[in-house]
């Protein structure tokens, strides 16, 4: 049995149970109701301004406006319109789609037809990460359940709906979650953005209007149906409303995923909810929403986790994923590292991205080995910031900002290694 | 129509157009308005990748792409801003850190706009400490280009002209980051009819044509305007030229002809311009029977001789005239009136044919066949079948495809004419029948006019003077025409004097000439209805 402790929950409410990702148990706990009442007695506006109303923003990164999102698809169209399932979580430090594709598949396609409703989609493309093989599997029993039962296909809930649901398996880019980047896997091309304009919303997959959204931002949708947007805005903050899952990684004790209201205080989540750092040593450094997001030293732990006051603190929500590193961490290492992912998942397209990975990643392992110099500091910044927006997706930004977080906050570190010419770590290891 | 303002400047363009559109548009891309680009190309679709082309639009908080950023009513554009100028440099250091920076052994040095950019917008001493990634050098992707991965800065304009314009497909980027190389797909070779182009649009020097590669440098060559005469297109050319020697083809953009490319064959036809097969003197065959070099005016002497003889004893309706359709205009009809004067009707012209797509190259591969039926010049076949039938003593022939488009056998049918003489600008079969053969120049060594297939009239320039005696097919016609005393000739041969005549007398030429054509040509005015007014005149015109 699966352990997700909680506080607050209606997403995970029911993880403990296994029947849940089962299309029976997932109607016994009242599945399906929202979608029921939202394909036969709401108009897909109405739907679309219910979403608005919540807040509730998307969970895959950018936190944007979900029902907003929705009304740029095109109300009237003569071509087909499609909606996509983005769950290709690859951020690392990320890994709470993974949890809700394995533990509750139907949460997931109901949300999905919510929103399909709304926006007059035909078919919805859900895009798995390659490496989740068994989250694919549960995902695709619950989609072969929901056929079975009617609950997808020609008459969707018996209400003249209809709506097919198509899961399609990535290779394992990191860029193919960019949303652009991944309707280009998902028409069988090489993973790379698109230059917008056109945004999906006008030519999106194969051509036609498209909207994307998260794994987790489709999963609060039946609840926002069912229990109303002033019940959804109860919960986080007046801008960030709602609960999101944190997933908690690194030096903690109970590392794990907490369904929290937006808004909880970082230290809550790391302190009380993981337990507190392993062995007792000191918190050094937390990276509070997946490895693209600057990194917040020990002294600002008191942040509310939402994007509002986390952006006044130079970073961002992000996915939510929450990565603890205590005292005996070397800083530049963690340079070392992010810039090696970043480096290795660049799709190449823009020169900024292409060639600032190489050289950011190039100069945090010559200052880890030992032969930095002082100059490369402001080497650093400024790669940074050229890269940082203007290229043609936000991978750019999301390798420039971890570098900007770090030598804010963690500039000794690199001064020590390079004033002693070696890395003042002990657990060093070969790059 | 939407008008946007750059720097200050007002600009009108069509619905739909980018700004990096408008300013090309416009003539100011790079000319009054700088917006350096990599990616971008006026005929290929947008990439948006390189991000060099940034600039500051009112109203976006971040810079925009100038090639991907249409442009709405009213829109401001900054392309001068220090916000601007740092992402440039920006985009320019970083393309450096992994050049190799060959330019002292690169064949673009000189035409690079990595060079160009960096001069602009470089920062004056490498900041990068980092080995720089090496990559493969001299890789031989096909029969005619070569390719430096170490100089190629990811612009992919290959890969999309590749995909786009022969759509052969041949090249992709492969690996991605700092590990993107282009490529032919495995088991393919860059092999198609237009493949060098690449090389042209290729802002760097990793793809050179093995044609050109370490010729010359570029800075020593003169870029002369000339057309490709190596098919009825009419490709625009730039002649890159030193010493008086012709190193290149390269296309020359106009967007009603060949947009900004020519094909293969055609690029590579300048060789035929100091071939070693050209004709560098006259040839005159003796009384032993046997052909020997002669100078000039002697060998004007004897054609006119043996052309006066005949005249003299069966009258000039044994004559046959063979005319080109690699000549001008401007020969051309000096060819006519030489007809005309000498009083015979039997004449056409002989039009090699060759293979055809629907991009650029056409069926007849001789630059001015639209223009010999625009003068009223009928096909040759009418010539050969006289030959056949006896009827013919004397044939005057420009250029050799009279031999060579299946309206004869072979050279031999022509062995029992009394007199052959030939204008030519390279040694052919002809010396096995031909008493008097007389030396012309070569398309890129004369002034004149040339008509497409589309009836385009197009400025041909001379770019390299001939080491050795030879004049126009015009001119060698003037001078064998005064020397038989034909009314009208004088000898002279005054190409603009020709050109305007032309246009007086020909109503579809009627104010087309050499001087009026401009840089991008002048359409006939209708020339099939000029060729229908002609038709009940006959061939004696
Ligand atoms: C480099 C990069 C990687 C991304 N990866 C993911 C991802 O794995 N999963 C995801 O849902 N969104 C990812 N996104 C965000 C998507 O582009 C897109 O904004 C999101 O799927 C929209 O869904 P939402 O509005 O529900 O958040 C990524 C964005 C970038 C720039
Ligand atoms: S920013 Fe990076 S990942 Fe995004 S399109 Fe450009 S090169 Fe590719
Ligand atoms: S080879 Fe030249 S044209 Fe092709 S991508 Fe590289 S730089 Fe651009
Ligand atoms: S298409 Fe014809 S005119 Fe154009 S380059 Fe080729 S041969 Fe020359
Ligand atoms: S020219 Fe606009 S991005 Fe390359």
């Amino acid at each position: 049995m699966l352990k997700v402790p909680h506080v607050t929950s209606y997403l995970t409410e029911h993880f403990a149970e296994d029947a849940f990702g089962t299309l029976a148990g997932y109607e016994k706990k009242g599945g399906y109701a929202a979608a029921r009442k939202a394909l036969t007695e709401m108009a897909p506006g109405d739907v679309i301004e219910l979403v608005k109303a919540s807040g509730l923003q998307g969970r895959g990164g950018a936190g944007f406006n979900t029902g907003l999102k929705w009304s740029f698809m095109p109300a009237d169209s003569d071509v087909p319109k499609y909606l996509v399932c983005n769950a290709d979580e690859s951020e690392p430090g990320s890994f709470k789609d993974r949890i809700l594709l394995e533990r509750s598949p139907h949460q997931l396609l109901e949300g999905i037809l919510i929103a399909a409703y709304a926006v007059g989609a035909c078919t919805t493309f859900i895009y798995i990460r390659g490496e989740y093989s068994f989250p694919a599997d549960q995902v695709e029993r619950a989609v072969a359940e929901a056929y079975d039962q009617g609950h997808l296909g020609p008459n969707v809930l018996g209400s003249g709906f209809r709506h097919d649901v198509v899961v399609h398996r990535g290779a394992g880019a990191y860029i193919c979650g960019e949303e652009t980047g991944l309707l280009e896997s998902l028409e069988g091309k090489k993973g790379q953005p698109r230059k917008k304009p056109p945004f999906p919303a006008q030519v999106g997959a194969f051509g036609m209007p498209t909207t994307v959204n998260n794994v987790e931002t489709f999963c609060h949708v039946p609840y926002i149906v069912n229990r109303g947007a002033e019940w959804f805005r109860g919960f986080g903050t007046e801008a960030s409303p709602g609960t999101t899952l944190f997933g908690v990684s690194g030096h903690v004790v109970k590392p794990g995923l907490f369904e929290l209201p937006l808004g909880t205080p970082l230290s809550e989540i790391v302190f009380e909810h993981a337990g507190g750092i392993a062995g007792g040593r000191k918190v050094k450094g937390v990276i509070p929403g997946g490895m693209s997001m600057p990194i917040l030293p020990a002294g600002q732990l008191d942040v509310p986790m939402a994007n509002e006051s986390l952006r006044e603190r130079g970073t961002m929500l992000g996915t939510g994923g929450i990565m603890v590193m205590d005292e005996t961490t070397c800083m530049v290492r963690v340079g070392c590292v992010i810039s090696y992912f970043f480096r290795d998942e660049s799709c190449g397209q823009c020169t900024q991205c292409r060639e600032g990975t190489g050289w950011l990643n190039k100069i945090m392992n010559r200052i880890e080995r030992g032969a930095g110099q002082s100059e490369d500091l402001g080497v650093l910044l400024d790669i940074a910031a050229k890269m940082e927006g203007q290229t043609i997706c936000a991978f750019a930004d999301a390798a420039a900002w971890p570098v900007q977080g770090l030598l804010r906050h963690f500039r000794a570190d690199f001064e020590e290694h390079v004033r002693l010419g070696r890395c003042p770590f002990t657990a060093s290891f070969e790059l | 129509m939407p008008t946007l303002t750059v720097d200050g400047r007002v600009i009108e363009t069509a619905e739909g157009k980018s700004i990096l559109e408008a300013l090309d548009d416009a003539g100011l891309l790079m000319n009054g308005v700088d917006v350096p680009h990599y990616c971008w190309h006026p005929k290929l679709s947008v990439d948006g990748s390189c991000r060099l082309c940034q600039v500051e639009v009112e109203g976006f908080p971040k810079l925009q792409i100038a090639c991907n950023t249409v442009v709405q009513d009213g829109m401001v554009v900054n392309t001068t801003s220090d916000r601007v100028r740092k992402a440039r440099e920006g985009v320019v250091e970083l393309l450096l850190i992994n050049h190799p920076l060959d330019c002292p052994i690169c064949d673009q040095a000189g035409e690079c706009k990595l060079q160009d950019y960096a001069f602009d917008y470089g920062v004056e001493k490498s900041r990068t400490r980092e080995p720089r990634r090496a990559a493969k050098k001299r890789v031989d992707l096909g029969p005619t280009i070569v390719f430096d991965q170490e100089r190629c800065i990811l612009c992919r304009r290959c890969v999309r002209f590749c995909d786009e314009v022969p759509k052969t497909r041949e090249l992709a980027v492969f690996g991605r980051g700092d590990r993107s190389v282009i490529e032919t797909f495995p088991g393919m070779e860059l092999d198609n009819p237009y493949s060098m182009n690449v090389a042209d649009i290729c802002p760097v020097g990793a793809l050179t044509t093995k044609d050109f590669r370490f010729k010359i440098r570029v800075w020593f060559l003169e870029d002369v305007e000339g057309l490709c005469t190596g098919c009825a297109n009419g490709c625009n050319i730039y002649l890159g030229i030193a010493n008086n020697k012709v190193y290149r083809y390269q296309p020359r953009r106009n967007d009603d002809v060949n947009e900004t490319w020519m094909c293969d064959a055609g690029r590579l036809s300048y060789r035929d311009i100091g071939a070693p097969d050209r004709l560098q003197y006259a040839y005159v065959r003796d009384a032993t029977g046997s052909l020997e070099a002669a100078g000039y005016e002697a060998a004007i002497g004897a054609a006119a001789r043996r052309l006066r003889a005949i005249i003299g004893s069966k009258g000039a309706g044994v004559i046959a005239g063979v005319a080109s359709a690699h000549a001008t205009n401007e020969d051309l009809f000096t060819f006519r009136r030489f007809i005309e004067a000498l009083g015979t009707e039997t004449s056409g012209v002989a039009v090699p044919k060759g293979d055809a797509d629907d991009l650029l190259i056409k069926a007849e591969k001789a630059a001015n066949a639209a223009g010999a039926r625009a003068l009223g010049l009928g096909d040759a076949s009418l010539v050969a079948d006289r030959i056949r039938s006896g009827g013919i003593d004397a044939l005057v022939c420009l250029g050799s495809d009279f031999l060579g488009t299946g309206l004869l056998a072979n050279v031999e049918e022509l062995a029992g004419l009394d007199t052959v003489i030939v204008l030519d600008t390279h040694k052919s079969e002809f010396s096995r029948v031909a008493h008097v053969i007389l030396p012309t120049r070569h398309a890129a060594e004369k002034h004149g006019t040339l008509t497409n297939a589309a009836g385009r009239v197009q400025r041909l320039r001379a770019a390299v003077e001939p080491a050795y005696e030879a004049h126009p097919d015009g001119a060698v016609l003037s001078h064998l025409g005064k020397a038989l005393g034909l009314p009208g000739f004088d000898g002279s041969y005054d190409v603009r004097a020709v050109s305007k005549a032309l246009a007086e007398s020909e109503p579809a030429f009627s104010g087309i000439h050499l001087d009026s054509v401009g840089d991008r040509g002048r359409v006939l005015i209708d020339p099939d209805a000029s060729q229908r007014d002609r038709e009940p005149e006959g061939p004696n015109l």
